[in-house]
């Protein structure tokens, strides 16, 4: 299950997920809000046969949340489903909000896995970007979840960040590789439309060599410490993947709650309603706050399946692959340039796509939608 | 009925003068129309046609006009369409008309195509009634249009009748003069019956609906009537009028305009200019017949998925049932496979087949690039007529080429004549004459079909600010020095985006053509080379590198959907590429070669 947390201190440049600025009263409205969201999915006809494997807190910003109103959430959901005894449940913290008091807090409520908002380590960036911390805050946010007890430990970054050079991004992932995460995310920068940047443009990305350079750098950084490269953004010590996120990528379902959170149940892909203030208004109407829901043809179930599954590491069944090509000549010949080029490789009875391959997905994707 | 009481006229004019806005108003003055149903351009009935505005075909009404001297008159209207494409549509219409209503924009004066429907019209002996329309704009110059009326067409332009089509001012006295001053039909009712048939089109349960004008005689159902140039007869089954749609009458006499069918199978069978006559009592002469409207321009027409030639067949059979001054003929390219080498009237009727064909039967199509059809004289001493690059002949094989040149006639005010006579030097254009019309002046430039059918007058109309006016027609062939420019994609020539050019122009337009190319051309997993040729030499390169990143760096629960949508939208856009070889191109680079 995913439980989105919709409030942040502040907006980052970058960012357009579904959050705003926290105010006086509205976390309680909020946790109001979840709490009746989940006993009313935990009603639902199904909902008995259903096992959680995982849960994930993100946001927005969730370590906004006291230990007490985090457990809180957690409580409900385990008093409403059966969550399995040795349940992923990651919450997204920024380093700016984590105590290690609060943090053991976190963990005494069955918090076993966190993942930190690091962004990068270079103190004329940060600010850039609109984050609250330094590196040193980020420094200290990680030592302070593993003094907490935080045994399976994740770090985002992000690289062609405007103003970042190869040697910026160089320092940066040595000094973290050295801080010895168990897991590390990093997202090349993309400008959403819903972002500031988005909208008002922003000076100074370094060129498309540049940022393929910091992509590679940091393949190579990885693998040197022993991370493996199991998502295109992401990389993990044996064992250490990200459980919660792997359902996404394998097509596989999953519960939403909280405002604008997309769940995945059956054929039936929905999503909640976006602004926090409605969300709670519905569910304190007593309703379900689905905003829209799309079920998927047979078609776009296979799409699906190969665009997610070809994000990994470990691909998919050839089969899926097969079937997607079967009476299509054309684009057979076009899959054939991926494996000429050496971009999508064939490993006993799944295929695919390389380190550089995941550089250019996209462009797979498209042909197999 | 007595031919005293049938008026047969056309509505003739420059492109968007007000020619079916004016129908419209007819149509609703004699009731034909209810006013309160009809939609706009009542008469532009092809989806197309109304989108666009612009009129593609000619289209026949019969009204019932009760006038100022109490008589019942059967008026029968065609309107007619503006762009030069169609022009022969006009020809067509005024030979089953003794009258023209000609429309001037009160705005925009007179321009080429007034000109040239004017000279098709006063050819054809018509009572031209001149009309000055728009004359609610605030721009209309009504005075001065009366005063180019009388200048340069040498009517009497105090006579010319001002009126506005869209707000209905004055329309009343254009029925008034349409009785009046146009000759009702001559003809004999117990005559042998002649009739010309001046369009048709195919329609699937009655087969060919034959569009007709009769001068003498009378026809109904069950008359066996004999096609003259094929001497095939028929029994026909249906007469009607257009009122304004089809609707069936006991007979049509002469003078009348209407309809028939006969069981015909092919459009091709009763073709326009056709003369219909009794089997049992011919008439003693025919009509003269008209030439076949000659496609000016070609280009391959092929399918974007292979799967769909059989498709594109089937759908190029059915339109040619209804135009047919479309030409199709199979042709295979190395680069985009199995096809067809298409003929069009000029730009707007290509654009307008590929559009029908893509709207109409669903296919995603590539048109390469347009040509004209040149003349090569072999040293063998052969004559081929060649409308595709690919089929020239190795230069050792070539005695002499002629391209095909048209007599032109640019109207434009005077202070433009300089860009104008420029732009005609870019184009290889030779002057023939100069005339002033007041502050205009009339210009006429013999030009190589091939420098104008594509986007001269675009240019034209830009360097005019919008007041030039162009009209055309085919002259002859012309000795010419060209050469065929080949374009390589990582060294392989790409038959479809050849073209043949004139030797001073082929550097220019290489290296033109490169660049546009690279623009147009997405990255791809590997780089591109894009080279211009001449034979074996190498006049221009250009490359387009290789796809660096092309990623989505976060894919979790929430963004699936976004995504998957988001992609779906770039597939849509690549829907449009063709491969060839191995690289990709999408269609705009076929039309680069076109626009370049
Ligand atoms: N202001 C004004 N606009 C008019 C008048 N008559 C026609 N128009 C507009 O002029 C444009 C062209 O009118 P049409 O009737 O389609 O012209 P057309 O001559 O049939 O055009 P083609 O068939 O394409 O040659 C349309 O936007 C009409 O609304 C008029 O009296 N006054
Ligand atoms: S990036 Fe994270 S911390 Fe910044 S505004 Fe977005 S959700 Fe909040
Ligand atoms: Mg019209």
């Amino acid at each position: 299950m995913y439980v989105h947390v919709p409030f942040c201190a502040k907006r980052c440049g970058y960012c357009s997920f579904n959050t705003a600025p926290l105010e006086d009263g509205s976390m309680v409205r909020y946790l109001e809000a979840v709490q009746r969201e989940i006993d009313l999915l935990g009603a639902l006809p199904w909902a008995s046969r259903i096992r959680l494997g995982t849960i994930f807190l993100g946001g927005g910003t969730p370590s906004l949340m006291e230990a007490e109103e985090l457990a809180a959430v957690l409580d409900r959901i385990r008093a409403r489903f059966d969550v399995v005894a040795d349940a992923e449940i990651t919450v997204e913290c920024n380093p700016e909000s984590v105590t290690r008091a609060k943090l053991e807090g976190y963990r005494a409520s069955g918090v076993n896995r966190l993942s930190l908002g690091v962004q990068s380590l270079d103190d004329a960036i940060l600010p850039r970007l609109g984050r609250l911390h330094d590196a040193r805050g980020a420094r200290a946010a990680f030592e302070a979840a593993r003094d907490a007890g935080c045994a399976n430990l994740s770090i985002d970054l992000m690289y062609g960040l405007p103003g970042l050079d190869l040697d910026g991004w160089t320092r940066a992932v040595d000094r973290v590789l050295g801080w010895r995460p168990d897991h590390l995310s990093a997202y090349g920068l993309t400008l959403d439309a819903g972002s500031l940047w988005g909208a008002a443009g922003i000076d100074g990305l370094p060129a498309e060599q540049d940022q393929i350079d910091q992509y590679w750098h940091l393949a190579r950084a990885a693998a040197a410490h022993g991370l493996e490269h199991y998502e295109i953004s992401n990389y993990a010590r044996p064992g250490f993947r990200s459980r919660h996120n792997q359902i996404y990528w394998h097509a596989a379902e999953y519960l939403a709650a909280g405002p604008g959170a997309c769940g995945f149940v059956g054929r039936v892909r929905y999503s909640n309603v976006k602004a926090t203030p409605r969300y709670c208004q519905v569910l304190a109407d007593g309703a379900l706050p689905v905003a829209s829901a799309e079920e998927l043809s047979p078609r776009q179930r296979l799409a699906e399946r190969l665009l997610l599954g070809l994000r990994t590491a470990d691909g998919v069944p050839t089969t899926w692959l097969e079937t997607r090509l079967d009476g299509d000549r054309g684009l057979r010949q076009r899959i054939e340039a991926w494996r000429a080029e050496a971009l999508l490789v064939d490993v006993a009875d799944r295929v695919r796509l390389t380190e550089a391959g995941f550089l250019l997905s996209d462009a797979l994707f498209v042909e197999l939608l | 009925m007595a031919p005293s009481l049938i008026r047969n006229f056309s509505i003739v004019a420059h492109i968007d003068h007000g020619k079916s806005t004016l129908a419209d108003r007819l149509l609703s003055l004699t009731g034909t129309m209810d006013a309160k149903k009809a939609v706009d351009q009542v008469l532009d009935s092809m989806d197309l046609e109304r989108e666009r505005g612009i009129t593609i075909k000619a289209h026949t009404v019969r009204l019932l006009y009760r006038a100022r001297d109490g008589q019942e008159y059967t008026l029968n209207l065609i309107d007619t369409p503006g762009h030069v494409d169609f022009s022969y549509e006009v020809s067509r219409a005024l030979a089953a008309c003794e009258g023209a209503v000609l429309i001037v924009d009160a705005a925009q004066g007179i321009e080429a195509q007034t000109l040239a429907n004017f000279y098709l019209a006063s050819d054809a002996n018509l009572a031209i009634i001149p009309v000055i329309n728009k004359i609610d704009l605030p721009a209309a110059d009504v005075e001065g249009t009366r005063a180019q009326i009388t200048e340069t067409l040498e009517l009497d332009g105090s006579e010319a009748l001002a009126i506005s089509a869209k707000h209905g001012t004055g329309v009343p006295e254009v029925l008034e003069a349409i009785v009046a001053r146009i000759p009702p039909p001559k003809g004999d009712l117990d005559a042998p019956l002649k009739a010309l048939v001046f369009d048709s089109f195919y329609d699937s349960y009655q087969g060919v609906v034959v569009y007709v004008r009769l001068t003498d005689g009378r026809v109904r159902p069950g008359t066996r009537v004999l096609l003259m140039s094929n001497g095939r007869s028929y029994d026909v089954q249906q007469v009607g009028v257009f009122s304004p749609d089809m609707r069936p009458v006991e007979e049509l006499s002469a003078g009348q305009v209407g309809y028939l069918t006969a069981s015909i199978k092919r459009v091709a069978d009763a073709k326009v200019g056709e003369t219909i006559t009794e089997t049992a009592r011919p008439t003693a002469v025919a009509f003269p017949g008209y030439r076949d409207a000659k496609p000016m321009v070609f280009a391959g027409l092929y399918s974007i998925e292979d799967t769909d030639y059989e498709a594109l067949r089937d759908a190029l059979e059915k339109l040619r049932l209804n135009d047919p001054a479309f030409t199709y003929e199979p042709e295979t390219s190395l680069a985009l496979g199995y096809g067809f080498r298409c003929g069009f009237l000029g730009m707007l009727h290509m654009e307008i087949v590929q559009e029908r064909l893509e709207r109409e039967f669903d296919l995603s199509l590539i048109v390469t690039a347009p040509s004209v059809q040149f003349k090569i004289l072999t040293t063998a001493g052969e004559v081929l007529d060649i409308d595709n690059p690919s089929k020239l002949p190795t230069p050792d094989r070539i005695e002499q080429m002629d391209e095909p040149y048209v007599k032109s006639s640019i109207l434009v005010p005077t202070e433009f004549m300089t860009a104008i006579y420029k732009l005609a030097q870019e184009k290889r254009g030779e002057h023939r004459s100069l005339e002033y019309h007041g502050k205009r002046v009339h210009i006429r430039f013999d030009f190589p079909l091939s420098e104008i059918v594509v986007d001269f007058y675009d240019r034209l109309k830009s360097i005019s600010k919008g007041y030039a006016s162009f009209d055309y027609e085919l002259s002859e062939f012309r000795p010419s020095d060209l050469v065929k420019l080949d374009i390589l994609l990582n060294g392989d020539p790409v038959d479809a985006l050849s073209s043949i050019v004139h030797r001073d122009k082929a550097y220019e337009r290489g290296k033109a053509l490169v660049e546009k190319l690279r623009a147009v051309i997405p990255r791809q997993l590997f780089e591109v080379a894009i080279q211009a040729a001449i034979g074996s030499r190498v006049i221009a390169r250009e490359t387009v590198k290789a796809m660096g990143k092309n990623v989505t760096a976060k894919c979790y629960g929430g963004d699936i959907t976004r995504k998957r949508k988001l992609l779906e939208k770039q597939k849509e856009g690549k829907k449009r590429m063709k491969q060839v070889g191995k690289v990709e191109v999408p269609q705009e680079a076929f039309l680069a070669v076109l626009k370049t």
